[in-house]
């Protein structure tokens, strides 16, 4: 029970605004107090893993690092690069920052700070506590404050060229005296240029301005830093954050922190995606789900015409740049794969005639449209591409799929998703998930590898135990009949649903009505909530009494609830009704269309018998009812039903 | 207990990482045990996070000082709301 309501809290916690996070926290934090004194390890290990993302703030990332400190001791984290991290600042939170962002993705690390500011000594002094420590990876934490040189107003462009070159030397002979004397890889700062432009707008113009001594310093260690070297880029973070925000000197004053606090997450998770690429944690490959996160709306219900994708229509754009993205992502050597719940055939047909697709089929490197569980699908993507389930990222607008990967798939990254489309990109970029040391050729060319190795495997296999999962859901269900509230709803989807739709009938909301007020008829709507929210009305039934029978017309649901148990409870609903007013059997049939094969053994599945069929395209089906009839078991509470 | 005193509270609780702390007005940096340097920082942040102030440098600086003490702290942050509002 205490699995299930950490789980729950910590998708709370993922979920809610900002201004509400604080409290949410407190909530989540407590449950991690109680895990630990419960020795609990793993599983607050995974919490914390969760819980801690780049928007995290400062004083939950404090909190969380404490509760890691706490239960470090006991579980074991393999590979654990040595790293010293040199300042001309306090690094202490920096260094909390990288190790928990690096514990994040599953990985650990082995931390040395010097005193701020004597990293120079450090590095020169062959007896020193940096070369005891043995690091393998130094990182000079550098801000534009630790610049040697300075641009004076007076100089001009071949003095500031012959600065750039001074300043360029003097960090090339602390790189090559540290990596010749410990063999460490070296991670340099850029330097970040400060909040503030003294010469206005013409700081980045004028030949001795500071901004443009600082970029052109920079500009030197990307064209002339050896290999050894990477660099990390702290004036991008700057201006990503926007500059007078990180550079919030009130800190740096009372306590030479580097940057404003709320920004060491960031710092921490951008250091600790460098590490992840030296350790092969870095991600590999990116999952889309596809409606509503590569296009807009449903294609199974409202076809190649429907969905919101292309220009002209707010949305439809920001779904294209999300693509464009992907698309970027995949041509830099990341992977792309599809896991959505759809059919095939249909969710294929978008790739192959919707015009404004930027993805085409051969830009995914597999592709799984199915409606098998994504934890079960996601394992099988890892496997038909051959790479860890801890190289997937998986992108999917519903907060029900991502919770149940969460907790069924733990390996998986899966990023927050806002509501709005267009905030899509940063919401992934801001993980650092495809970090890489270099960006070699064979980059360019894997995706292709990978998607010629996915077609060689054929076989589906593998299924999660889900129970606990819908579990945790606390879903709530009221089912009744239909009435003047429900009647529009009603018969929207009547005419809307095409994937789960056994018999798809259409009719007006003038003939749901009249049927709705005729006794030989049973009518049935189903609204569920789960804890993500409510999900409104999502299921219609349409029944008529004959003779000793109960007759179905007309059964449908929305896919958003799919494999949730909802048919298990309607049809609980219905065998009870029947039987209370006396009747031997319930009758239901199955027609075929291009789009419901979903539903295909619908009735088979609830423990119907099939009693006639013709060509596969309609089945007729039957269940006795008698005296011992039990309902079959579901994890939906079903309340009851008011207007 | 005032409105402010107690969400002054959840902060230390948080900060410090003691959901029993109490706060009086007399208590200052060495009553509350992992009260340094480092932990000082997450404080000034959380609470200019929880209100929606903003220290300036000295007051940063001077928490920890002699004759500095919750009772003062909670009247800066009565202070610097009275300003906003």
């Amino acid at each position: 029970m205490q699995t299930l309501d950490s789980y729950a809290t910590l998708e709370s916690y993922l979920a809610v605004s900002p201004e509400e996070k604080s409290g949410v926290f407190s909530k989540l934090l407590a449950q991690l107090r109680t895990l630990l004194s419960q020795r609990c390890w793993a599983q607050a290990a995974l919490m914390v893993q969760q819980a801690f993302t780049p928007t995290s703030d400062f004083t939950a990332f404090q909190s969380l690092y404490r509760i890691y400190s706490k239960l470090k001791p006991h579980i074991g984290l393999p590979q654990r690069p040595r790293l010293a991290i040199l300042g001309g600042c306090t690094t202490t939170q920096i260094a909390q920052a990288i190790e928990l962002a690096l514990f994040s993705q599953g990985g650990g690390v082995e931390v040395f700070e010097t005193e701020y500011g004597v990293y120079r000594q450090e590095i020169l002094d062959p007896g020193s506590e940096l070369y005891r420590f043995q690091p393998t990876i130094v990182l000079l934490a550098t801000t534009w404050r630790d610049l040697i040189h300075r641009p004076s107003v007076e100089l001009g462009r071949e003095e500031i060229t012959a600065l750039v070159d001074a300043e360029l030397a003097g960090w090339s002979a602390l790189w090559r005296t540290v990596h010749d004397r410990s063999g460490c890889l070296v991670v340099q700062n850029t330097f970040d240029r400060p909040a503030w432009r003294q010469m206005d707008n013409h700081e980045m113009r004028h030949p001795a301005s500071l901004w443009r001594f600082v970029s052109r310093v920079n500009d030197a260690l990307a064209d002339r830093a050896p290999p050894y070297v990477v660099l990390h880029d702290v004036d991008s973070l700057a201006a990503l954050a926007g500059r007078r925000a990180w550079g919030d000197e009130r800190f740096f004053f009372h306590a030479k922190m580097p940057c404003a606090p709320e920004f060491i997450v960031d710092y921490g998770f951008s250091v600790a995606s460098l590490l992840a690429a030296q350790l092969g944690l870095s991600k590999k490959c990116l999952v889309l789900d596809l409606d509503n996160t590569c296009w807009g709306g449903v294609i199974g219900d409202d076809g190649l015409g429907g969905i919101r994708l292309g220009q002209g229509d707010g949305e439809g754009e920001a779904f294209v740049a999300f693509q464009q993205y992907a698309k970027a992502l995949k041509q830099r050597g990341i992977l792309l794969a599809v896991c959505s719940k759809n059919e095939e055939h249909i969710a294929k047909e978008v790739f192959e005639k919707h015009t404004e697709m930027v993805l085409r089929l051969d830009d995914i490197s597999c592709f799984m449209a199915n409606w098998t569980d994504k934890a079960a699908n996601l394992r099988e993507i890892a496997r038909r591409l051959n790479i860890g389930l801890n190289s997937l990222v998986m992108v999917d607008d519903n907060p029900a799929e991502r919770a149940l990967v969460r907790q069924l798939a733990p390996e998986v990254a899966v990023p927050e998703l806002p509501d709005d489309p267009a905030g899509y990109i940063q919401a992934i970029e801001a993980h650092h998930y495809f970090q890489t040391l270099s960006l070699a050729q064979e980059d360019l060319q894997r995706a292709e590898y990978y998607r010629a190795n996915a077609q060689r495997e054929q076989a589906l296999s593998g299924s999660a135990d889900v129970g606990e999962y819908l579990q945790s859901l606390a879903m709530v269900a009221r089912i009744g009949p239909v009435t003047a509230m429900s009647l529009e709803r009603t018969a929207q989807l009547i005419n809307k649903s095409n994937q789960f739709n056994l018999t798809t009938k259409r009719r007006s909301a003038a003939e749901v009505s009249a049927i709705a007020a005729d006794p030989q008829w049973l009518t049935r709507t189903v609204s569920l909530s789960d804890r993500f929210g409510d999900n409104g009305l999502i299921s219609v039934l349409l029944a008529k009494v004959e003779g000793d029978a109960l007759v179905i017309d007309t059964w449908l649901m929305s896919c958003r609830v799919l494999k949730r148990g909802v048919e298990i409870l309607l049809n609980n609903n219905l065998c009870r009704w029947a039987i209370d007013r006396g009747l031997q059997r319930i009758c239901g049939e199955y027609v075929a269309t291009p789009k419901n094969d979903l539903v295909r053994e619908h009735y088979a599945g609830l423990g119907y018998v099939q009693i006639y069929g013709d060509v596969a395209d309609r089945t007729q089906w039957e269940m006795s009812l008698s005296a011992n009839w039990r309902p079959q078991p579901v994890f939906i509470e079903e309340q009851p039903f008011h207007e | 207990m005032s409105d402010v005193r107690m969400q002054a509270q959840e902060v230390f609780r948080q900060v410090f990482d003691d959901p029993e702390i109490v706060l009086c007005d007399e208590m200052t940096a060495d009553d509350i045990p992992g009260w340094d340097s480092l932990t000082h920082i997450n404080l000034m942040v959380a609470t200019e996070k929880r209100f929606k102030i903003k220290f300036a440098t000295a007051e940063i600086s001077k928490m920890k000082e002699e004759g500095q003490n919750v009772g003062t702290f909670l009247a800066l942050i009565g202070k610097k709301l009275a300003r906003t509002s």
